[in-house]
């Protein structure tokens, strides 16, 4: 039993934070998880004591100028303590995606639900499972995996992850194991009667040459009001390949956090697609290192933000590395009141030479009341590198309404069919029919619903 | 770029000897100062307005300021270093002494005559050459001021702002501070406490301005600060072009440069405003060099009325400065062209703000940074479209050369756009001098570093183009001159 994880219960509050409620009665968890684990303790003291000494970022903090925290602090949520059970199969039925074949994986409200997972034909050399049982079965394999790739991560919603982390995805590929089947992951959120905050850790790691895909998807069951503070940390070896989508399409109540932290090793290769739709409040953070040169990180996304909601992506490359290259292809749609953030920044240092960067972020405004922030960054202290950066923003041309409605298409239909053309790019790239025809389908419905 | 590393050190070798070239406009001249002793307080800023004669309105005015200022904390979000600033060190007033206002060269001292011909301005030879009035300002008080009478015939007042305190007080009430409020930054709070002069320019009604307005600024008592404060107003149709080019001697202390500019333009007004600034960057290791802390707003106030900031930037150790256009008039048009050259230590944040408020505004903003050696150059830039700004239209394209590996390059952009029929399009392009491009023009007998002088001019053309014709040869030159011995 550590005694600094049990401070973390225990001991008095030096000032009352907005967040303290989060972390309520979580020393108690992480001793039941970590069995002790000394290391873990001191990162999870040490994360609280980050988040007592920062406090809550404002509008004057540089990533949250644009992104309000007011709605999500008045929330006041509380930690979910129990995993919920009541969930079986059946409930899932309506969040499937159709024709979508791969070996899926459930989370049901942050906590890891096996007896809902179907990965019985994973092949040789891959191992599933939930954070808690696998820091109690075998903590080694994540000792170098766990908070050593977040570190103290970019802000404090990080460190209330890992001072309140209760439970997560661990999925972990051996060298060489190769899974042609996409590995799906559900993470399905249910309301409780009083507004309840996940604080999942999920831990992906790919050896040498590994291959895989991952489809992760956030999910709700009705229009639930919750909170999801998730961080994700991934780390991939030599040569190895992951292909990573992440579809986030919440309640309209919902509230979303995520952190996702990536290292890749030499040659190694990531092709990430986010895909936002949403919830009432969605803030998520791609921070991207290098750690072998010659490796390639693509990101790609889309993100519609209507009525009332609010979509920020921030993303953070580090070139500290000669020879890699990473491109980030992100559009967004805004109608009704909604709000766009994005804010990216590529950071070449000195000894990064030969780095090939490009950033491009474009927005269609289709409402009077809609608003895009955009705040795309290059940062270059290295001179034999290929960087560049692009945004726009614009509405869709009255001249092309005209001329699909001169055709006897209606104007619901029309815009739902230019928006598409310009989201398809980006769809395309989710590389999987069964994924793309349900991402289109939503896209288009929301936008036929949406208010002219 | 190096054939053989023999090569890379014979090279090496030679810009050695190119980079140690010296700052060319490097010189005091002695003149007898009737300088304040150092410090900062009431006292000084009472004494500065009494001195120069000032209206009450305007010592309340800078009281005013000071106080503000004394509670605003010192800005720390641009990408730049420096040692703090010790206010109290610096002296506040300092007038090169004179006993009646001259009214001709002839008066004028020929001491600072003869530092106007150091630097290549030849003061009576602009007076000949047609086109360029000049009131040139030696430290803080103007003694030189032509084609006045000119001017005056279409009713253009263009004097220093001190002489406009006195003689058009009404003017400066009504326009003083109502682009740059004194509380708007901390140097420009510092700046409206104690500025001491600066420049006046008032266009009336339809009239079109006979020949471009320019001021040499000059630094030179050691240990003083400038605070030069310049207002522009054009009136309804009007148009002005001003020109602003500046050198300053060599010394060993960091001077503090915080100036302020104001320009309005009313209905179909246009004012163009073009910078060459080439002050003291320091020396190898940055000592030395002028901090360059200015702020620069025009606000167009006016339907169709056009604000236009060009600058060329290559001196300084420390630049910070955002040239910015408020588009508050329906269909008014704001442009920012900027070059900057950081080499040496040179440190410079520098960019624009757009803000569209008026119905079809638009903006344009063509950037482009060149960094040598340890050079650290960022543009920050803001471009708003608050909701009511229908049809506003913006294009940015800020592309950085880099040339050695120890120099940086940073792009900030802001963009906030609350109006779905406005059009932004925002570009960036970060690249070196492509070892192609050297090799076609060197195999066509140019040296490397003509070579290296032509792509630059032409990476800059954009810019030079939209300066006025005998700044445009002033800004290659001095292109070319800051970046000898940076390549290789």
């Amino acid at each position: 039993m550590s005694a600094a994880a049990k401070n973390i219960a225990t001991e008095p509050q030096a000032q009352p934070g907005p967040f303290d409620g989060w972390l309520r009665g979580t020393g108690d968890d992480i001793d039941a998880v970590a069995g002790g684990l000394s290391w873990l303790a001191r990162e999870r003291t040490d994360a609280l004591a980050r988040v007592r000494g920062q406090g809550a970022p404002t509008a004057k903090t540089e990533g949250w100028r644009y992104t309000g925290l007011r709605s999500l602090i008045e929330q006041d949520f509380r930690p979910v303590d129990e995993p919920l059970t009541a969930v079986v199969a059946d409930d899932l039925e309506d969040v499937l995606v159709p024709g979508l074949d791969a070996h899926r994986i459930v989370l049901v409200n942050g906590r890891y639900a096996p007896e809902l997972c179907v990965t019985d034909d994973l092949p040789k050399g891959v191992r599933v499972g939930g954070l808690r049982e696998t820091l109690a079965q075998d903590p080694d394999a994540l000792e170098d995996l766990l908070t050593r790739i977040a570190g103290e991560g970019s802000h404090v919603f990080a460190s209330l992850n890992t001072a309140g982390m209760d439970d997560g995805l661990v999925m972990l590929l051996e060298r060489g194991a190769v899974v042609e089947r996409p590995i799906e992951v559900i993470h399905l959120s249910v309301g409780m009667d009083e507004p309840r905050v996940a604080q999942p850790r999920h831990l992906v790691r790919l050896g040498d040459g590994a291959q895989a895909e991952l489809i992760e998807r956030y999910v709700s069951l009705g229009e639930s009001l919750y909170c999801t503070n998730s961080v994700l940390e991934i780390a991939l070896g030599r040569d190895a390949i992951l292909k990573h989508r992440r579809l986030q399409s919440e309640s309209p109540n919902a509230f979303h956090i995520t952190g996702l932290y990536l290292r890749q090793g030499e040659n190694s290769r990531y092709h990430g697609v986010n895909i936002g739709l949403g919830g009432a409040w969605a803030r998520t953070d791609l921070i991207m290192r290098f750690a072998g040169e010659h490796a390639e990180c693509d990101l790609v996304g889309l993100y519609l933000a209507g009525d009332k909601q609010l979509i920020d992506y921030h993303m953070d490359v580090r070139h500290a590395l000669p020879n890699c290259s990473s491109r980030e292809t992100f559009k967004g749609i805004v109608h009704g009141k909604g709000k766009a953030v994005f804010d990216g920044l590529v950071y070449v240092a000195q000894d990064a030479q030969k780095t090939d960067a490009a950033m491009s972020n474009r927005n269609l405004i289709l409402s009077d009341s809609a608003e895009v922030d955009t705040k795309p960054q290059l940062e270059i202290y290295a001179d034999d590198v290929k960087c560049s950066h692009g945004t726009t923003v614009g509405q869709i041309e009255p001249e092309m309404l005209f001329y699909l409605r001169s055709r006897g298409i209606s104007a619901p239909i029309a815009r739902r069919m230019l928006c598409l053309g310009f989201a398809g790019e980006i769809i395309d790239a989710l590389g999987n029919q069964a994924l793309q025809d349900y991402v289109a389908e939503q896209v288009g419905q929301r936008l036929e619903q949406a208010p002219i | 770029m190096s054939a053989t590393p023999e090569d890379a050190v014979r090279e090496a070798g030679q810009y050695d000897d190119l980079v140690k070239s010296e700052y060319e406009h490097g010189f005091v001249t002695e003149i007898e100062s009737d300088t304040l002793p150092p410090g900062l307080d009431e006292d000084v800023i009472r004494a500065i307005s009494q001195r120069k004669g000032e209206p009450e309105f305007m010592l309340e005015w800078r009281l005013s300021a000071y106080r503000k200022w004394l509670e605003m904390p010192t800005p720390k979000w641009a990408s730049v270093h420096y040692p703090p600033i010790d206010f109290q060190s610096i002296s506040y007033f300092s007038a090169p002494k004179k006993k009646e206002g001259p009214k001709s060269l002839d008066e004028v001292d020929p001491l600072l005559l003869e530092t106007y011909e150091k630097l290549g301005i030849p003061i009576e030879e602009q007076k000949a050459l047609a086109g360029v009035a000049v009131d040139a300002v030696f430290d803080s008080v103007s003694v030189a001021t032509t084609f006045r009478e000119k001017l005056a015939e279409v009713g253009v007042i263009f004097c220093s702002i001190s002489e406009a305190m006195q003689e058009h007080p009404e003017l400066i009430k009504k326009y003083i501070g109502s682009v740059v409020p004194a509380t708007d930054n901390f140097y420009a709070g510092l700046n409206s406490a104690v500025f001491t002069d600066g420049t006046f320019v008032y266009v009336p009604k339809n009239t079109r301005c006979p020949m471009e307005l320019s001021t040499y600024f000059r630094i030179n008592t050691a240990n003083t600060g400038q605070f030069e404060r310049t207002l522009i107003v054009a009136d309804e149709g009007s148009y002005v072009s001003y020109l602003e080019g500046c050198t300053a001697p060599q010394r060993d202390e960091n001077q503090l440069h915080a100036a302020v500019v104001e320009l309005i333009a009313l209905d179909d007004a246009e004012i163009k405003y073009s910078t060459v600034q080439n002050w003291y960057p320091g020396d190898e290791e940055g000592r030395g060099g002028i901090y360059n802390f200015v702020t620069k707003r025009g606000d167009c106030r006016g339907a169709r009325s056009k604000i236009s900031w060009t600058q060329v930037e290559t001196g300084s150790a420390i630049t910070w400065k955002y040239p910015s256009c408020i588009l508050r008039g329906d269909d008014s048009v704001g442009e920012f062209y900027s070059v900057a050259v950081t080499k040496g230590r040179q440190q410079a944040d520098t960019g624009t703000k757009m803000i569209h408020l008026g119905k079809r505004t638009s903006s344009t903003i063509v950037s482009k940074g060149i960094s040598a050696q340890h050079g650290q150059q960022s543009y920050r830039g803001l471009v708003r479209i608050a909701g009511k700004a229908e049809g506003a239209r913006n294009h940015t394209q800020c592309d950085s050369l880099l040339i050695g590996d120890k120099c940086a390059a940073n792009t900030f952009p802001y963009i906030e756009v609350k109006n779905p029929s406005a059009k932004m399009e925002h570009e960036a392009t970060t690249s070196k001098i492509s070892d192609d491009q050297l090799f076609y023009c060197r195999s066509r007998g140019l040296s490397e570093e003509d070579a290296v002088s032509m792509i630059v001019n032409g990476f800059c053309k954009e810019v030079f183009n939209e300066l006025p014709m005998e700044f445009a040869v002033e800004a290659q030159k001095l292109l070319s001159i800051s970046l000898e011995g940076a390549v290789g």
